[in-house]
């Protein structure tokens, strides 16, 4: 939130000649020269834990030895990136990420905000609370434990077949964990479960921000509960869902490889590899480091590429944006 | 008020947790006082040696669950009579190492010491591991003394003769007294069934099918014919690996090696093995390999095991040690399992007792040791006679006695061995340590005329459930390996067991080996899950895939490996 407002402080200070402009940088930073002071430290602190490690960058140009310094280092260019590219199995991973975070991604903001503004219209203090409460404590459950209760669930034995079984919508059971292309719909599902709860506080936060006024107001002139929800709750908390939405965009390709891991098996690797694992197996595991840093790079810079063209489309078309 | 009384709470919560980790403290440095004060006396007896105390760093690839930081009795006999504590870690899950040797290769930041497994060859290519050729020869005596005729099984390789892991998790000399491998088939189906002959897959199938077809549900659950383990490296061990185990060829990890050429092969490429995936694509189809084997976990597995349920598994006695345990302990010993040599046809003999000869991971000193001298003594200790025996067999008069000049273990002490073994090991110490350093094996004696280690004939027998006895007697048999074809009938591998040798971390060796893993963990399954029909075609597609991803050149590039080896070993010219 404070990066959005003062993103549009400086749009609209923005009026005025370049010239002008600059003299009032130079007095602007004489004049708040204590604010300035107070935040060295911090960008200290970025700069050392955020652009430092950046140097590590140089491994992927390297044909990179644990035992040698860094001038002793046998320079190969982008051989790394080549190899890359021409792997097939990158290529498979690099679809199982974008597909499990793209359904990751809508249906991570799709019912959070459906559930933060049907509990808002819930008019019992004690329940909402109690419901939320209850709601977001998986969040707090390890996905080691979320990928047992899942697979013990869905297991040829388990409570999901029982149930199908007993509703007559199978006639037999189901091996769920070995489908390959239902793999993406499990992790999604096990996720929607664990953390709709979490990512609604936000949203219920936001909720609380908007005028009553309005509500009355709108009341008054005959809106209904669904029209109060159309027409200001989720205009309200608009903003919020923006800044979220582009910021989860930045992370489409580091979703994190622990679902993959646990809920995945021999089975379905076709589907469960995503680029994070690829880049353990085949960077650190085997200890080629240089082509695990090739990964990681690829993945900051299409992150990054990512994160620009959200925000500048979003800019463009809904007049919100982060930066 | 509210916020107050949270506050309170949190604080008198605070205030617990530190009071908590005080008395813990307490404990730690008391318990270090009393060791502390007792090593000068130890010292004394010890002589020459420097017995101050020092603490190692220690990192473990494999498991260690029962570990209790040497607050066991004989952690705390070693370091009376050492002065060393070991501050040790352990890989967790289902170990290995690997990931954390990698990020300790990246970072530089090595314990002390390091029982590197699979994974020495990466911390050796970084520089962290130093020669022991030098520290042996001056400081180990006891370890000279063990390694004595293998001393050129310890060196590197051809190029590199350094000694940089002393073998630690293989006994010298040992002599098989038992079988802990081969299929398992449980003890109430051989005693229903009138102990029959299991020599062949097809006997035991007969065997499983026959009594699952009697009792189809195993205390109110389904009963399990045969379950398979197939999480992570474990499916090497109860998928992949008995293909070679049941078509008599022995075990180099991933490989075949022929005898007379040295030519190593992936052994998936044996058309024999072929015909044994295809008996498991059978008893899945005919619903005797249980439906969730691929898709369960390790801990389901075990659970399923632990339940008494499953009937038959192809597997080793400790990769289901802990199930077995948990039955043992609840007193279902008719639920555990006897060991067969099955085979695909009685044309093949099981080699898994042939020797590798001294052949194993090791322990290693890295270069972050500040006192290697003391650390090659401390090992150098533990393989002592007094060091090997307290490892083995506990303190005297605590957890034997010696009775006529013989140790014998007393009932009660073997009774909470056998069937608390996970207590045992945690509040003893008893079989933590040995791979620590090198030791003799099963069948060695020391110089009272008694075994190193307590496993010897009368002892596993009397370690045996009367239930196992029982069983064994239905066999004329009075331990499982006399089920076994001996390894005196066998030749010793010239090889040594490959599955420790370790590769180049450089060059395309490692991804083709990880692409061919991956090939293979992915098209088994599928092949034993699929229609019988279709089952040829997807085998040979899978040999189709794995040179694809290269597999010819990781063999060839593996065979001079070999062939490098087999000089080291024996000094013969196979170049």
């Amino acid at each position: 939130m404070e990066t959005l407002t003062a993103g549009k402080a400086h749009t609209a200070n923005a009026p005025g000649t370049p010239r002008k402009k600059k003299r009032s940088f130079w007095s602007d930073l004489i004049r708040q020269r204590y604010l300035y002071l107070m935040s060295i430290p911090f960008v200290i602190w970025l700069f050392i834990f955020n652009y430092l490690p950046i140097w590590g960058w140089t491994m992927a140009f390297q044909n990179y030895k644990p035992a040698k310094s860094f001038g002793d280092q046998e320079w190969v260019g982008f051989d790394q990136f080549n190899r890359l590219f021409h792997d097939d199995q990158f290529y498979l991973v690099l679809r199982n990420t974008l597909a499990m975070s793209g359904m990751g991604l809508i249906a991570g903001f799709i019912f959070p905000i459906l559930f933060a503004v049907l509990l808002n219209e819930v008019k019992s203090m004690p329940f909402k609370r109690i419901t939320q409460t209850i709601s977001y404590l998986p969040h707090f459950v390890s996905w080691v434990v979320v990928a047992g209760i899942v697979t013990s669930m869905l297991s040829l034995d388990g409570i999901v077949n029982q149930l199908l079984m007993w509703l007559h919508l199978a006639d037999e059971p189901i091996q769920f964990m070995a489908k390959g292309h239902w793999f993406w719909g499990i992790v999604t599902s096990s996720d929607i479960w664990k953390e709709t709860g979490w990512n609604a506080i936000i949203y219920l936060a936001a909720i609380t921000g908007i005028d009553k006024e309005l509500y009355e107001a709108a009341k008054v002139d005959g809106a209904g509960r669904f029209r109060q929800m159309w027409n200001i709750t989720l205009p309200g908390i608009r903003s919020t869902i923006m800044v979220l939405f582009i910021m989860s965009i930045g992370h489409l390709l580091s979703i994190g490889y622990e679902k993959q891991m646990l809920l995945g098996n021999n089975l379905v690797t076709d589907y469960s590899q995503v680029l994070d694992l690829y880049a353990l197996n085949y960077g650190i595991k085997i200890a080629h480091f240089s082509y695990g840093t090739a990964i990681s790079m690829f993945n900051s810079v299409i992150s990054v590429l990512l994160l620009f063209t959200a925000n500048g489309l979003f800019k463009k078309f809904a007049k919100e944006s982060i930066m | 008020m509210k916020w107050n009384s949270t506050r309170t709470l949190s604080l008198l919560s605070l205030a617990g947790v530190m009071l908590l980790s005080a008395c813990g403290d307490n404990n730690n440095n008391s318990a270090s006082g009393n060791e502390a004060s007792s090593s000068p006396s130890g010292s004394a007896e010890a002589g020459a040696m420097d017995t101050s105390p020092i603490t190692f760093s220690f990192f473990g690839a494999d498991t260690s669950p029962n570990w209790n930081n040497m607050q066991d009795d004989v952690g705390k006999a070693i370091t009376a009579a050492t002065g060393v504590t070991i501050n040790a870690e352990y890989d967790v899950a289902s170990g290995g190492g690997q990931s954390k040797i990698a990020l300790m290769a990246a970072s530089g930041q090595y314990p002390d010491m390091i029982f590197a497994k699979g994974e020495l060859g990466k911390l050796v290519d970084a520089g962290a591991i130093i020669d022991l050729t030098d520290l042996i020869d001056k400081y180990a005596p006891h370890i000279k003394e063990i390694m004595k005729d293998s001393m050129n099984r310890m060196k590197y390789s051809v190029d590199d003769q350094s000694i940089y892991a002393i073998p630690s998790n293989v006994g010298v000399g040992n002599e098989y007294f038992d079988a802990t491998g081969g299929f398992e088939v449980q003890l109430r189906v051989l005693e229903e069934l009138g102990y029959p002959e299991i020599r062949t897959v097809q006997d035991f199938e007969n065997v499983l099918k026959e009594y699952a077809a009697k009792h189809p549900e195993t205390d109110g659950q389904p009963t399990i014919p045969l379950l398979l383990n197939a999480d992570g490296w474990k499916s090497m061990i109860t998928v992949t690996n008995p293909a070679f185990i049941a078509t008599g060829a022995p075990d180099d990890g991933e490989y075949y090696v022929d005898p007379t050429t040295y030519e190593a092969k992936l052994h998936y490429k044996r058309p024999e093995e072929k015909e044994y995936f295809k008996w498991l694509n059978h008893m899945y189809n005919e619903g005797l390999l249980d439906k969730d084997t691929f898709v369960q976990k390790d801990d389901q597995y075990q659970a399923k095991i632990a339940s008494g349920r499953v009937l038959g598994l192809i597997s080793q006695e400790w990769e289901y040690g802990n199930a077995e345990n948990a039955l043992k302990s609840a007193d279902k010993d008719e639920y555990t399992y006897g060991h067969f040599p099955v085979t695909l046809n009685d044309q093949f003999q099981d080699h898994e007792l042939q020797s590798v000869g001294v052949d194993g991971y090791g322990i290693s000193i890295t270069t972050a040791c500040k006192d290697p001298v003391r650390a090659i003594q401390f090992l150098d200790w533990l393989a002592s006679e007094e060091g090997q025996v307290l490892m083995n067999w506990g303190i005297e008069g605590k957890h034997y006695n010696v009775v006529d000049g013989k140790r014998v273990i007393p009932e009660d002490v073997l009774d909470a061995k056998v069937n608390d073994a996970a207590n045992f090991a945690k509040t003893t110490g008893i079989g933590l340590y040995p791979t620590f350093t090198a030791h003799y094996g099963d069948g060695v004696k020391d110089s009272t005329g008694n075994y190193y280690t307590t496993n010897f004939p009368d002892q596993i027998v009397a370690s045996y459930s009367d239930a196992e006895k029982k069983a064994l007697a239905g066999y004329n048999a009075t331990t499982w390996k006399d089920l076994f074809p001996s390894e005196k009938d066998l030749p010793i591998k010239d090889w040594g067991a490959l599955y420790n040798m370790q590769v180049p971390t450089d060059g395309d060796y490692q991804v083709i080996y990880q692409k061919t893993q991956e090939i293979i963990t992915k098209r088994i399954p599928q092949a034993i899950l699929a229609k019988p029909e279709d089952f040829d075609k997807i085998y040979d597609d899978f040999l189709a895939e794995l040179d694809k991803a290269g597999a010819e050149k990781m063999e060839a590039e593996y065979t001079a490996l070999v062939k490098n080896r087999v000089e080291l070993f024996t000094g013969k010219d196979v170049q």
